[in-house]
């Protein structure tokens, strides 16, 4: 399911996305799921 | 995406968690985000439309955030003005901006009377804590109005925020900040929110300041929640932290160490601090060693840019402030730590060049150029210095001088010009040296930057009297009260005359060398 608060990315096109409502389903681009892009290594400077 | 998709994206992802702590108060995103709502209604009500200009003169505050995204939510440009500036000095950029609007604290409000005969462009002032004869009361107009949403068309390179910098030579310059600069710099660097893990920042770099206007977009789009500080003193900030549990702050350095050499330090519990972020100075060794110590749990960072850059372009990260490996590795790192600023962050290019323009080697001492979409396309109204900001293929002369080593780390070699650095706050010499210069006593006179343990840079007057005219240090100081505090010259030099070149221009390096 598309989880809140998490982004995806396209592993095609690269398109992202960011989850602002829960759904039962994956999203999709380029013809298949987008799998969950991971948070960032470093903290950001702020 | 547009600087009000921030807080639009974090409400959608966490509407109960806190976004701002403020004075015993607090405001979770959702009705936060209601207030905003209201007030950019109120605004409206008041005639103000896309592109039209507020400023806003008052300490760090909730009111503040909720005024910058009301007036986003409008395309109006929100300018945010120095509270330690003097009446002059504000009437000289509420006047540049011609400002519609002016929002302000109450203890600023006779100040703003006395200015207001000469601010035509000023249509209502808004008082922002309490109920003022004459003014409109900040309160009155969010429960007036109405809290449906607003929609503005705005496109991401408009102008969102218009901010005012001192430079080296008179009077502060406007630099328009785009909403496209803060979406490169948040969506490139910020995490949105995580619904379960939550996080607090603590907000102590005046809002008036890009590095305190970056750190709250931060907060508002990773859903964060800020603890907001008026101003910066160090118990309070100690309090907040251990009572808070603060995870991230961010520190000049000259915050950091007054935290750190504080008497009661071991009284308070400091380990729920994740990242320390600290810049807008150099930062003396001694401190961040001491500061790695007594934070164990803090990962620092050193954070360089300039607010015509929109904050942060270079970034030097937590594994750069460990100190170990063989004794060449430690040296390299130790090196790091006293003078480099890290690397560009990914959508900014760095280069360095010589007098003539020429891309210098690696090692070689040069004027630090910036470029990426985050970079102003030019000062406000103000083409002569826009022309001076910029090379003719459109890199940004960032006024710092430095080199690039081999693995791409940029270090700092001093100033490509004359501005002073005091505890963060740029001081334009020329605009000291003005004020100087109109004692009926003085000749001529030269503002420089000294050394200071405590604030980085010190302003430090070189004069000359009229002959048989007489006048003390504490005269001069005392003639400068006109200026802002941190903008008066500590200490005063008299000489006969000054050193010029052939040409009769003042040679500053000399006096630096010799008075600095």
């Amino acid at each position: 399911m598309g989880e809140l608060g998490k982004r995806y990315e396209c592993e095609d096109c690269g398109t992202e996305i960011l989850c602002t409502k829960a759904a039962e389903t994956i999203p999709e681009c380029c013809g298949k799921e987008m799998p969950i892009k991971g948070a960032r290594e470093l903290p950001s400077s702020d | 995406m547009n600087t009000t998709d921030f807080l639009t994206i974090a409400t959608a992802i966490c509407p109960d968690r806190p976004l701002m702590i403020y004075q015993g108060q607090q405001w979770t995103f959702d009705q936060a985000a209601e207030r905003i709502n209201r007030l950019a209604n109120a605004f409206a009500g008041l005639g103000i439309t896309k592109g039209d200009r507020l400023g806003i003169l008052q300490v760090n505050c909730n009111q503040y955030i909720e005024t910058y995204f009301a007036a986003a939510k409008l395309g109006a440009i929100f300018v945010p003005l120095n509270f330690r500036a003097k009446a002059d000095e504000l009437s000289y950029m509420l006047d540049n901006a011609e400002a519609k609007l002016l929002l302000m604290g109450s203890r600023y409000v006779g100040m703003v009377d006395d200015m207001l005969p000469n601010l035509p462009s000023v249509e209502n002032c808004i008082c922002i804590d309490e109920k003022c004869d004459g003014k409109l009361f900040y309160e009155d107009l969010i429960s007036d109005a109405s809290p449906e949403d607003v929609f503005t068309e705005i496109d991401d390179d408009d102008m969102t925020i218009l901010m005012y910098t001192a430079g080296t030579t008179g009077r502060p310059k406007g630099v328009p900040l785009k909403h496209s600069g803060f979406d490169s710099y948040i969506t490139g660097n910020v995490d949105p929110p995580d619904p379960i893990t939550e996080e607090k920042n603590i907000l102590t770099v005046p809002l008036y300041h890009v590095a305190g206007i970056q750190a709250m977009m931060a907060a508002v789009y990773g859903g964060r929640t800020m603890a907001l500080m008026s101003q910066f003193k160090v118990e309070d900030w100690l309090q907040l932290v251990n009572d808070e549990k603060v995870n991230r702050a961010m520190l000049v350095p000259t915050m950091l160490k007054w935290i750190v050499d504080h008497p009661d330090f071991d009284k308070y519990d400091l380990s729920s601090l994740k990242v320390i972020t600290y810049g807008a100075a150099p930062m003396p060794y001694e401190v961040i060693k001491k500061a790695i110590e007594l934070l164990p749990t803090a990962r620092f960072i050193n954070a360089f840019g300039q607010t015509e850059t929109a904050s942060t372009i270079t970034f030097l990260g937590p594994d750069d402030h460990i100190i170990e490996g063989t004794e060449e590795e430690k040296e390299k790192k130790l090196k790091r730590l006293t003078s480099s600023i890290g690397k560009p962050l990914p959508d900014v290019e760095v280069k360095i060049i010589d007098s003539e323009g020429k891309t210098l080697e690696n090692y070689d001492v040069g004027e630090i150029l910036a470029k990426g979409p985050r970079i102003m396309s030019g000062y406000w109204k103000n083409e002569a210095k826009t022309a001076e900001a910029f090379t003719e293929d459109g890199w940004l002369k960032t006024g710092d001088k430095g080199y690039i080593d081999d693995e791409g780390y940029i270090y700092l070699a001093g100033r490509a010009d004359d501005l002073i650095i005091r505890g963060g706050e740029n001081i334009s010499p020329k605009e000291v040296e003005d004020v100087i210069d109109s004692h009926p006593s003085v000749e001529e006179a030269v503002v420089i930057g000294i050394s200071d343990p405590e604030w980085g840079q010190e302003c430090r007057a070189i004069v000359v009297l009229k002959e048989s005219e007489k006048a003390t240090e504490v005269d001069i100081i005392g003639h400068c009260s006109s200026l802002a505090g941190f903008k008066r010259p500590k200490s005063v030099v008299f000489v006969d005359e000054l050193p010029r070149n052939q040409v009769g221009k003042v040679l500053k390096v000399k006096l630096r060398e010799q008075y600095g």
